[in-house]
């Protein structure tokens, strides 16, 4: 292993687990809140099972208001939320707040797209077999739409992992503030490039994993 | 069966169904026919009530459909199956799992469930294709799986949307000789839109002819049977030539 890395192992391992905290929490968030509101997003559309003009609006409204934020300025404005909700503003565990929110929003709309995909006809039969709106979303939709939802959250999961990498401002660190603070501004450039290359890695494995997922569980 | 009273439909300012009153009896077949934008898919929509009308009655085997809450409506759609131009089936499940669906959507009892999907298989000829996926299947063998799926939770009604309409006409023959004998061994009352008169006068009794969302006439009929369709090379040099082909 090269000499630098020696150097600095208890750190890059320490930013390691910050990134891994970071973006876990985002995934966590992305399909505990995203998924639902990117279905609520689907379901109350024009011509979909619970139309529903204001909550559609306002869904589809908040949604391009976060990601219409430059991130950086994001993280800036949810700062008196962030240390409402973590009691600091500070920190790994305070920048997950803003990641989270940008998960939510970013992973949502990718499930509405998904959905969309879905043929009306296989809706239709569903409706036409009785089944209830909880039953067309979990038997049908979601079967139907899984290996879009998959992709989604791949892409997803490489944003969360490039939006991690500012949490520098806040204190989150993570791999990308590692490589900025000792490889950037201390001009040790054979560390950044390392860094660089793990973050490479790192985005290659996750796209490969839900490519090849998605393949496999698509059968249309 | 199926009444239809005093039925109008209208999607924003075009009126899709006008004053419609039929009344399908228990057991028959029972045919729609009339060029494309008739209304022929609408009124059999309102049957369901996947298109709710805009005034009059639809009472399925005695109940009044409009008056049901959504659940009651849910239990309603139950049994009345459902088949489609398109079959709609669920292209990332099994042919059993896209049967097996309908009866987890009934509460089916669950230790009785395989057994009812194997039977509505066998009972249209695909038992041995369980665990396909319908990407692998011929359009007529998707049809048949969504007969299946529309006959496991014993229908007393089957909706037929331009069942044959995506497939030629071998496996149209085969599709409706399935339909007549869903109608004479289990008793099913059938609706079949179509905008083909071959369909109609095989196996309908009785047929209703559509044009601009209104019902010209009720016809009763006698149905002629299934025609003999057998594509061989002979057939089509024929057809094509005029010449009977000799034993060569
Ligand atoms: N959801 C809908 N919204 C608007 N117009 C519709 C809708 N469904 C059907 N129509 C119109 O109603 C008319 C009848 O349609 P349909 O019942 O599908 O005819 P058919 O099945 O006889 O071809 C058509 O002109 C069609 O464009
Ligand atoms: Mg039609």
């Amino acid at each position: 292993m090269p000499e630098v890395l020696q150097r600095y192992e208890a750190e890059i391992w320490q930013a390691i687990g910050e990134t891994f905290a970071m973006v876990g929490m985002s995934i966590l968030a992305a399909i505990i809140v995203g998924l639902p509101v990117g279905t609520l997003l689907f379901l109350c559309r024009k011509g979909n099972l619970l139309e529903n003009r204001v909550v559609f609006s306002i869904l589809n409204l908040l949604v391009n208001t976060i990601r219409s934020f430059p991130f950086l300025l994001l993280v800036v404005f949810l700062i008196p939320f962030t240390r409402f909700i973590i009691g600091t503003a500070i920190g790994t565990a305070a920048a997950t707040v803003p990641l989270s929110i940008i998960a939510i929003a970013h992973y949502s709309r990718l499930v509405e797209q998904s959905l969309l995909d879905v043929p009306r006809g296989v809706i239709e039969a569903a409706k036409a077999m009785g089944a209830s709106v909880v039953e067309v979303v979990f038997k049908f939709l979601f079967v139907e739409a899984r290996s879009g939802l998959v992709l989604g959250l791949t892409t997803s999961i490489i944003s969360f992992i490039s939006y991690s990498t500012i949490m520098g401002v806040v204190g989150g660190g993570g791999i990308g503030d590692f490589a900025i603070r000792y490889g950037y501004q201390q001009f040790m450039t054979d560390l950044m490039i390392y860094m660089i290359i793990i973050m490479v890695i790192l985005v290659q494995c996750i796209q490969f994993i839900g490519t090849t997922v998605a393949r496999v569980i698509d059968k249309r | 069966m199926i009444q239809i009273h005093d039925i109008s439909k209208r999607f924003a300012d075009y009126e899709a169904i006008k004053a419609v009153d039929i009344e399908v009896n228990e057991g028959e077949i029972y045919g729609i026919i009339g060029a494309s934008g008739a209304g022929k898919s609408t009124l059999l929509r309102l049957m369901n009530l996947l298109e709710v009308p805009d005034c009059g009655e639809v009472v399925v085997d005695g109940k009044n459909l409009m008056a049901m809450k959504p659940k009651q409506l849910r239990e309603a759609r139950k049994s009345m199956g459902m088949i489609f131009q398109h079959f709609n089936l669920v292209a990332n499940l099994t042919v059993y799992d896209n049967v097996e669906v309908c009866l987890q959507l009934a509460n089916y009892p669950k230790h009785q469930r395989r057994e009812r999907v194997m039977e509505c298989l066998r009972f249209v000829g695909l038992a041995h294709l369980e665990k396909q996926y319908p990407q692998s299947l011929s359009g007529g063998q998707k049809q048949r799986v969504a007969i299946a799926r529309a006959l496991a939770n014993e229908p007393k009604v089957l909706l037929c949307d331009e069942p044959t309409s995506s497939l030629d006409p071998h496996t149209t023959a085969e599709i409706l000789a399935v339909l007549e004998e869903i109608n004479r061994t289990l008793g099913v009352t059938i609706v079949i839109v179509s905008h083909e008169m071959e369909v109609i006068q095989s196996i309908c009794h009785r047929v209703s002819v559509m044009a601009d969302g209104s019902v010209y006439k009720t016809i009763d009929l006698e149905p002629q049977g299934i025609p003999d369709v057998d594509h061989t090379p002979e057939y089509f040099i024929e057809k094509l030539t005029g010449e009977v082909s000799g034993d060569a």
